[in-house]
């Protein structure tokens, strides 16, 4: 079983990527069930989070904040299996266990004066030995931005190197929200037309600490787009706090893009082929 | 999730929460306490509600039929009288005062209910209710309360209630933002923008301010009336697609 961690700041929408995995909206369609892959909630914790994202996100809602309250014992734990049939291939079943972490475990990597317990718990337990691999979400692209994610991703490496993992965890690294106008054209190159382009720091500090057998760079949209046709969002920026909230536009043409791949590769360590 | 239900003195929350209790729901049903069993402490002989005196603390057990299925939550409601409010009664009442405070510091959902402002009502029962100033002067107290009272709350819902004196056509407006677990015509989110600018204008700037001061509070925006049931289930309805099951 694939043994997987997700971290990435407050609002990089860890937790609304799982939950479209877990409801999986083209498996919904009728009439139009993409044959090419078949997603399973296989515990209690994960149907959960597939009627939430048909109570919420589909009613056009976010979902509410992961929180650190209750310590690493109370997060829980999303476990899939995925059925792919890559073309020309054979089908392959992987299940998958993933971890969603809150917020604030990422961007307290970033403050050098942080000592709190608590959060080394979080990242001593996303480094154990029994973890395939950790995907880690960015949302954002700013100049600020990468100074701030390529610090926390410095000192995250660093803790890769206590824990031994640097020579055997995969991490891939995904800019999350990509139907967003400035993004979508760069999804199908991530590494060189969003990384290199927008957060060349960051991308720096990764290449320089991970070698590339265990690097990999995704462009991922919970949301997607309109359609094939319309390249608009298929979202919306309401007011919330920290910023604003993203809730689905249009939740009868909810069509994500990109989550399988990451998880795939931290599963199997290999490019998921053409489904 | 602990939910407190608050509002000043005369606004109709006890009649809601009976309402609630009808056995001829449509997509929420009140399991515990029955219906009759609630008529009992909250009507009087005469069939016209009690005032609420003290603070009741009471279990709800609510099931609601929602998009993924029909969920049962239970809810601890704290149901307040509107006097609680007042400076004199808190003197007067300092334990019951202090066990309230200490329920809205725990309470994950706080439901607020409101009477309409005097501008939107016509006739002459218009006079009991209080001018536009007054009631927005009334609503930065209750910012006050969800900022220093309520840390840990999560959601908001605010419910403009006797919209059958101010809405044109309740039924239309009714069907508009109806619900329907099968799917729905508006989202959430669009029944709370629409429900905004359309209701609460004059104090829609504070409502998108509360949303912004506290990370993973969100605000939801209704109104409702005993005599339109879709109305009248909607924020119950929000709020069972958040709570943990039981």
């Amino acid at each position: 079983m694939g043994n997987i961690r997700i971290i990435g700041p407050r609002g990089s929408g860890k937790t609304s990527y799982l939950a479209a995995l877990a409801y999986w909206p083209d498996q919904q369609r009728r009439g139009k069930k993409k044959k090419g892959v078949k997603l399973q909630s296989l515990n209690d914790e994960t149907r959960d989070l597939a009627e939430k994202a048909e109570n919420i996100i589909l009613e056009g809602e976010s979902l509410e904040p992961t929180t650190v309250e209750g310590g690493i014992d109370a997060l829980p734990f999303y476990s899939f299996g995925i059925e792919v049939k890559p073309r020309f291939q054979k089908p392959e079943l992987i299940n998958v266990a993933v971890r969603d972490y809150p917020g604030e475990i990422f961007e307290e990597l970033a403050n050098p004066a942080s000592a709190n317990p608590l959060h080394q718990e979080f990242v001593d337990e996303c480094l154990e030995e029994s973890v395939d691999g950790c995907l880690i979400l960015l949302a954002d692209w700013d100049k600020s931005t990468d100074k701030f994610t390529s610090r926390a991703l410095s000192k995250f490496t660093k803790q890769m190197d206590i824990h031994n993992r640097v020579n055997n965890l995969r991490v891939a690294i995904a800019m999350s929200k990509c139907e967003r106008g400035e993004l979508w054209p760069g999804r199908l190159e991530p590494s060189i037309d969003l990384f290199q382009q927008h957060l060349p720091k960051t991308l720096a500090t990764l290449e320089q600490s991970i070698s590339s057998k265990n690097l990999r760079f995704y462009a991922i949209s919970t949301f997607g787009v309109l359609g094939r046709n319309d390249p608009r969002p298929n979202r919306e920026d309401v007011i919330g706090t920290g910023g604003t909230n993203s809730v689905l536009r249009e939740p009868n043409q909810w069509k994500p893009y990109g989550l399988l791949e990451p998880l795939y590769w931290l599963s199997k360590g290999k490019r998921l082929g053409y489904v | 999730m602990g939910v407190i239900y608050v509002g000043d003195r005369a606004v109709g929350k006890t009649h809601l929460a009976l309402e609630l209790a009808n056995p001829y729901g449509q997509n929420v049903k009140v399991l515990q306490p029955d219906y009759e069993n609630l008529k009992s402490f909250l009507v009087s002989d005469a069939d016209s509600t009690k005032p609420t005196e003290g603070i009741d603390f009471r279990f709800l057990e609510i099931q609601a039929q929602l998009p993924a299925g029909s969920k049962s939550v239970t809810v601890d409601w704290v149901d307040t009288p509107g006097e609680i409010w007042r400076e004199s009664w808190q003197k007067n009442n300092p334990d019951e005062w202090q066990s309230f405070l200490e329920n809205s510091r725990k309470s994950e959902g706080i439901l607020l209910i409101l009477n309409p402002y005097r501008e939107t009502l016509q006739g002459s029962m218009a006079s009991d209710y209080s001018t536009q100033q007054q009631w927005c002067k009334r609503f930065e107290k209750w910012v006050d309360f969800f900022r220093y009272d309520c840390p840990k709350a999560r959601h908001i819902v605010i419910c403009l209630n006797k919209a059958d004196l101010f809405v044109d056509n309740l039924e239309q407006e009714a069907s508009k933002l109806a619900f329907d677990p099968n799917g729905s015509a508006m989202t959430w989110r669009k029944r709370h923008s629409y429900i905004l600018q359309k209701y609460f204008r004059p104090i829609q700037g504070q409502i998108e301010q509360i949303n912004k001061s506290t990370r993973g509070l969100s605000v939801q925006c209704f109104i409702t009336s005993i005599y339109n049931r879709p109305l009248l289930e909607l924020p119950w309805i929000y709020l069972a697609s958040f709570l943990s099951k039981y």
